[in-house]
This record gives structure tokens, sequence and C-alpha cells, in this order.
């Protein structure tokens, strides 16, 4: 009876230490953060708010004072609160895009920006209503000499093509790096660089519709 | 011949610096230039998210640092000197509003990993009460099981082949 006794004992305590094991384990892994891969998304919408649309009447072929809206936007899954910032660039077909091998930014000239503190899995988007307010045109070239975003005008430098074709906007995303106290181009992340870009092609071959 | 032309360049120069002054044209500025509480105050809030907290918390100090951007912007726009004393104003609203995320933000920190420990407390705890009571399942299971098997030995019948 005794000897029953204790060999019950003994299998009560191997079973509880083993629950114990399971149990606590179990714990362990809830306690644990979860492993995620860090990225931001950045996007740009037409007018309805879709992938398309990007011009009025789908024709991307644009004339002086043409209001033109589109959305960028922006979601934060980095896991942490960031600062960001969409780069706004006035390019066309010579001056070269953002290098996704070396991660540089265009050279292209900034126009304008917009910032803004982003929490984790949060979507920024912003309206983006422009429109050529002022562009000149001869011998073949034509310069766009300013751009109106959001209701305010900005000079554009350097911005002319080719009988006025194959302009574009490039879209940069840029962080704010505490290491540096800075903003930079695209994000780091376990020291690896990634960079997120858009582009956006246009024509303006007439300064007029008629 | 050539004074009457200069004379005319410099009527030209003259009148595309006025106009050049009077358009309403925004200067090219980006946001690289922000006070240097920015870059502490997002170091004090992710610190606040380590140690847990949550996104509703943080929504208040996140609202509080776009305000912030804003009026740093704003202040950058005035570079005159007439809008000086108004771009000290608002630099001084912009520290302001720094001084008060960062301050939420340490609060935040410490009520936060409070928080987080008490929780993985409770996870541990609740461990070891799964085990204790797996532990009082499984042995009375058995003893269950011992009864129900002396009960049967007893109901045995013993029948002639």
């Amino acid at each position: 009876m005794s000897f029953q006794s204790s060999r019950n004992r003994l299998g009560l305590i191997v079973v509880f230490i083993t629950l114990l094991i399971v149990c606590e384990a179990t714990a362990y892994a809830i306690n644990l953060p979860q492993p995620r891969q860090p990225f931001f998304q950045f996007y740009v919408l037409g007018a309805n708010h879709t992938a398309g649309g990007y011009y009025p009447m789908n024709d991307s072929n644009i004339y002086l004072r043409e209001p033109i809206t589109w959305y960028i936007g922006v979601v934060n899954n980095m896991g942490t609160v960031q600062l960001v910032s969409i780069r706004v660039k006035t390019s066309n077909q010579t001056i070269p895009p953002p290098d996704d091998q070396l991660g540089l930014e265009s050279p292209a000239p900034t126009v304008t920006d917009f910032a803004q503190f982003l929490q984790d899995n949060e979507t920024w988007e912003v309206p983006f209503v422009w429109s050529i307010s002022n562009a000149t045109s001869s011998s073949g070239a034509t310069r766009i000499l300013t751009v109106e975003i959001n209701n305010q005008s900005y000079p554009a430098t350097s911005w002319s093509a080719s009988n006025g074709y194959n302009f574009r906007i490039i879209f940069e995303l840029w962080t704010w790096q505490t290491d540096s106290n800075t903003f930079e181009y695209g994000w780091v992340t376990q020291e690896t660089h990634s960079t997120a870009w858009l582009q956006v092609w246009f024509n303006m071959t007439s300064l007029s519709p008629h | 011949m050539s004074r009457t032309s200069t004379t005319f360049t410099a009527a030209v120069l003259a009148v595309l610096t006025i106009l050049t002054l009077h358009l309403p044209i925004a200067v090219s500025e980006t946001t690289d230039t922000l006070q240097p509480g920015f870059n502490q105050a997002i170091v004090e809030l992710r610190d606040a998210q380590s140690a847990g907290a949550t996104p509703s918390e943080l929504s208040e100090p996140v609202a509080l640092l776009n305000k912030a951007l804003e009026l740093n912007r704003e202040a950058l726009k005035l570079s005159t000197s007439d809008e000086a004393s108004e771009r000290t104003e608002l630099l001084a609203q912009v520290d302001q509003i720094l001084t008060t995320v960062e301050n939420q933000a340490i609060q935040l920190t410490a009520v936060s990993s409070q928080r987080k420990s008490m929780n993985e407390f409770l996870t541990y705890l609740s461990g070891a009460i799964a085990a204790i009571l797996g532990t009082i399942v499984y042995a009375s299971a058995m003893s269950l099981r011992r009864k129900s098997r002396i009960k049967r030995t007893f109901q045995m019948r013993v029948s002639r082949k």
C-alpha cells in the first residue's frame, strides 16, 4: 500500500513538472514579441481613388491650368512611430530616376515635400491637386515654369521636354533617421537600406486644347 | 547706342526684380530644418512603444507632434525681418509642444513598462495554475480509473465452463 502510494505521488510529481514545463514554455512564447518584416507601402492613386484615371479623360497629354487630382499614400508597417516625408520632384526623360541598386535619390530638383508623423499600421493619404500654371513652348521645346500644387505656386527649375513629351513627376519616400538627426532617402532595417519611389509620366504637347 | 542698351537692360532687370518680389510663388523648401526637440521626442515615443504603449495611448502625442511639425513649417516660411517675432513665437510654441510630448512619452513608458511586467507575470502565473489544474485533473482521472477497476473486480462472476 505504502509502495503504491509513493509510486502514485511520484507519478503526480512527474505529471506536474511536465505540465509546468509545457505551460511555462507556452507563456514564454506568448510573451515574446512577434517577429515581423518592417516595411512601408507607398502608392499614388487617381482622382477616383483607384490605380487608374490619373488624368482627365484618361489623356496624359495635359494643358495649362488643367487641374489634376491624385492621392499619395504611405502605410507605416515599421512597428514604430515614424516621421516620413514625401518629396515631389520634377523630371523628364533625361534626368534619371532614383537608383534602386545604389539606393540613391533622383538628382531631379525637389519642388516641395509633405511630412507627417505616423504610428505603426497607420495610413496617411495626401490629396495632390496640381496643374501647370505657367509654361513656354518654343523651338520644339516645352518648358514648365510654374506648377501649382494644392493651391500653392512653385517655380520649376530646368523642367523642359522635347516637343512636350515625357515629363514626369517623381515621388520619393524619405524617413527621419534619429541617428543622423536628418531625413534620409528610404529607410534602414537591420542594416538593410530599402527605398520606395513612384513616378507618373505626362505630355504637354500644346499649352491649350485649341 | 551702347549706353541706351545698358539703360534698357537695367530697366528690364529692375522691372523683373519688382515682379519677382511680388509674385506669390512659394520657395521650394523641405522639412529638413527641424527643431532639435523633434529627434528626442521620436526617441522617447519609440521607447514608450517598446515598453508596450498601445496605439490609442500614442495617438495623442503623435497628433501633437504633427501639430508641432505644421507650426515648424509655418515658421520656416517666415523669413523676413518683419516676420521675425511671429517666427520666434511659432518656434516657442513648437518647443512647448515638444516638451509636452516628451513628458507624455516618459509617463507612458513608465506606465506601459509596469503594465507589461504585470502582464508577463500574470501569463507565467496562468501557466503555473494551468499545470496545477492539469495535475489535479490527472489525479482525479487516475483515482476514478482505479475505483472503477476495483468495482469491476468485485463485480466479476465466476462461471463454470
